[in-house]
């Protein structure tokens, strides 16, 4: 099975690829017909990926969220799931470029992390065995991917093809994301408790997560007010995904905790 | 009055409460990257929190009057679970810090050692009202087929009074709860069984930690024992192969006063002759469990703060009207 995950994975990253040029492309001499390929490259993508995930699951037997590289490939694939099913629904097509080529790029540096190959199995080490974890991790993902698509609506919408977009779209992202950040981080908390007996201990990571959170919180404080919509409220939305990124990446690969399982 | 009344609007508005909070995020970031661990602990830190539990508790205060006057007034059903989730979110953050601050004034953690058929007072760790008795059965760590370590466990009897109350086993994930005391599996350890003759002649048989010196009789040398290794492989060095005893060996060092004679890998019951007729034989070794015992008063609350937030949290953002209804600006 490894080698036929290995030539999906490169699938994968080719479609949201070329998928990211193909909308961005679109953008620039807007043509329908750009979006149509690519909207099709895109659910190609999305299935074959989906597949990688089915395929990953059956291998381990445990949802691919048990270390940092299977959670980078959940979080890329419902970043996509996101984007396609919110663009089904509203018009969002012009942030397509930006957000299919994040999660190319999500794909590209699984597979520099990883050399492409997905079939190692380990087990699970006794404190990763917990379901709230379980729960801790996919809310944490989608949360994720929720504020990775409301950053690609924010970049697009600094630009004139971006200005169809709705910021309350973007803000319906942003929220769904908060609230499953809160989520992500109170379970981990409970997680944290019964495995370590400390529920919260400012290790890099919950510090990190707390920081990324606290910016969202005053995002949707300071988005009742007129003054702090618009390009204000979209730095923001931009400023939150980096620490995102950083929380995930940097504490990951770069800072010492108990959180870097990878 | 007036004055009075401006504090406490001051201290009480939002727009405080934002600026807490960024001021929050601001120096975690930098302490976290400067200053790990320690900045955290710091009176500078918890009083910037003590700052946003009294701004959140009073602005709490402050929207259950508008809550249950938007719950007298009926609107529309989003607009009340918008409301409800809000002050239920807040409520619950209000309570994670109340609930870390008694753990902060009140709480106590300490870790205990225990080899099998050892027990120690509850009292004596912790200082509490509610005296028992913890006493190790047995302490094992159970394997993977790659020999990797899947659970560890603690067997464990409870006793109050010599009676035995209860028997349970504390995992990794599964601590013991009892009275408001929480033991988790913390660490474990081994104790290297050794034999020799002792310097008066007498036959000795003891468990010994590592990095233990024993002073057999009949020589001037000294043997230290270094290190358990449950599956040695030269290859690895120092290292085990896996947790699981395949092929487990002592690493010891031989001393004449403090000159270094040699290091060797000893196998279980094969005696080590440290110099003619002197021998000391590794007989095996004995694991002891590293709990580590807490006892948190403000837990419940905390945990009772999670829930909320987390009801809250749904209730406001995801039940929230499809557009921003304006009129509840406050
Ligand atoms: C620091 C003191 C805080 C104050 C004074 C405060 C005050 C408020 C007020 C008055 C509202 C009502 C907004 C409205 O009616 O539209 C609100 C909403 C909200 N607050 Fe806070 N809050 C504070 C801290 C926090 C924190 C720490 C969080 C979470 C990290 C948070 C999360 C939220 C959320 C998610 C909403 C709903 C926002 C929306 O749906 O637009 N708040 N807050």
């Amino acid at each position: 099975m490894g080698n036929i995950m290995t030539v999906i994975i490169y699938g994968v990253l080719f479609s949201y690829l070329l998928a990211g040029i193909l909308y961005l492309g679109g953008n620039l001499k807007s043509k329908a017909s750009f979006f149509k390929y690519a909207l099709v490259l895109a659910v190609v993508g999305c299935v074959l990926h989906f597949a990688l995930l089915v395929m990953r699951t059956l291998l381990t037997g445990m949802l691919p969220l048990t270390n940092g590289s299977e959670f980078l490939l959940t979080f890329a694939w419902v970043t996509v799931l996101i984007y396609l099913i919110l663009s089904y629904r509203y018009e969002i097509q012009a942030a397509g470029g930006v957000v299919m080529l994040l999660s190319a790029l999500m794909v590209f540096v699984l597979i520099a992390l990883t050399g492409g190959s997905l079939h190692a199995v380990a087990p699970l080490m006794p404190a990763l065995k917990s379901p709230w974890l379980t729960v801790h991790v996919i809310t944490a993902a989608v949360a994720y991917s929720a504020f990775t698509v409301a950053a690609g609506l924010a970049v697009i919408q600094f630009f004139p093809v971006g200005h169809g977009i709705k910021e309350h779209h973007m803000n319906l992202l942003v929220k769904c994301g908060f609230a499953l950040l809160s989520l992500s981080i109170v379970l981990g908390a409970i997680w944290a408790e019964q495995a370590w007996g400390r529920y919260w201990s400012w290790d890099p990571k919950e510090t990190w997560a707390l920081i990324t959170w606290l910016i969202y919180a005053v995002y949707l404080h300071l988005y009742r007010n007129r003054e702090w919509r618009g390009n204000n409220a979209r730095w923001m939305v931009i400023i939150g995904f980096l620490l995102v990124m950083f929380t995930f990446f940097g504490v990951n690969y770069l800072l010492p905790g108990l959180h870097s399982y990878a | 009055m007036e004055h009075v009344r401006k504090v406490f609007k001051f201290i009480s508005s939002m727009k405080t409460g934002l600026v807490v909070l960024v001021l929050i995020g601001l120096v975690s970031a930098i302490g976290s990257a400067v200053f790990p661990r320690t900045f955290f602990e710091t009176l500078f830190f918890k009083l910037l929190l003590l700052l946003l539990l009294l701004n959140m508790f009073l602005c709490t205060v402050n929207r259950i009057r508008l809550t249950v006057r938007s719950l007298l007034a009926g609107p529309g059903r989003k607009v009340w679970y918008r409301n409800w989730g809000i002050l239920l979110l807040h409520l619950g953050i209000v309570f994670i810090l109340l609930g870390g601050m008694m753990y902060s004034a009140y709480g106590q953690n300490n870790r205990i050692h225990l080899a099998a058929g050892e027990r120690v007072n509850m009292q004596r760790v912790l200082d509490i009202e509610h005296s028992f008795t913890l006493q190790l059965n047995e302490f094992r760590i159970e394997f993977n087929e790659d020999g990797s370590p899947s659970q560890y466990v603690s067997e464990v009897t409870i006793l109050e009074e010599g009676q035995k109350v209860k028997q349970v086993a504390i995992s990794v994930n599964h601590p013991l709860n009892y009275k408001g005391v929480k033991a988790y599996q913390y660490s474990f350890g081994f104790m290297i069984n050794a034999e020799y003759v002792a310097e008066d002649g007498e036959e000795k048989s003891g468990s010994f930690v590592e990095g233990a010196l024993l002073q057999p009789g009949g020589t001037e040398r000294k043997v230290k024992i270094f290190k358990y290794i449950p599956n040695f492989n030269p290859a690895h060095g120092m290292n085990t192969v896996t947790l699981r005893p395949d092929n487990p060996r002592i690493i010891f060092s031989v001393y004449e006063g403090d000159k270094f004679l040699g290091v060797g890998a000893a196998a279980f019951n094969e005696p080590v002759e440290i110099d003619e007729n002197v021998n000391v034989t590794f007989t095996g070794v004995e694991p002891y469990t590293v709990l580590e015992v807490k006892h948190d008063p403000g837990l419940p609350l905390v945990l009772a703060g999670g829930i909320t937030l987390m009801l809250g949290v749904c209730l406001a953002l995801l039940t929230a009207p499809g557009r921003k209804s304006n009129n509840d600006h406050r």
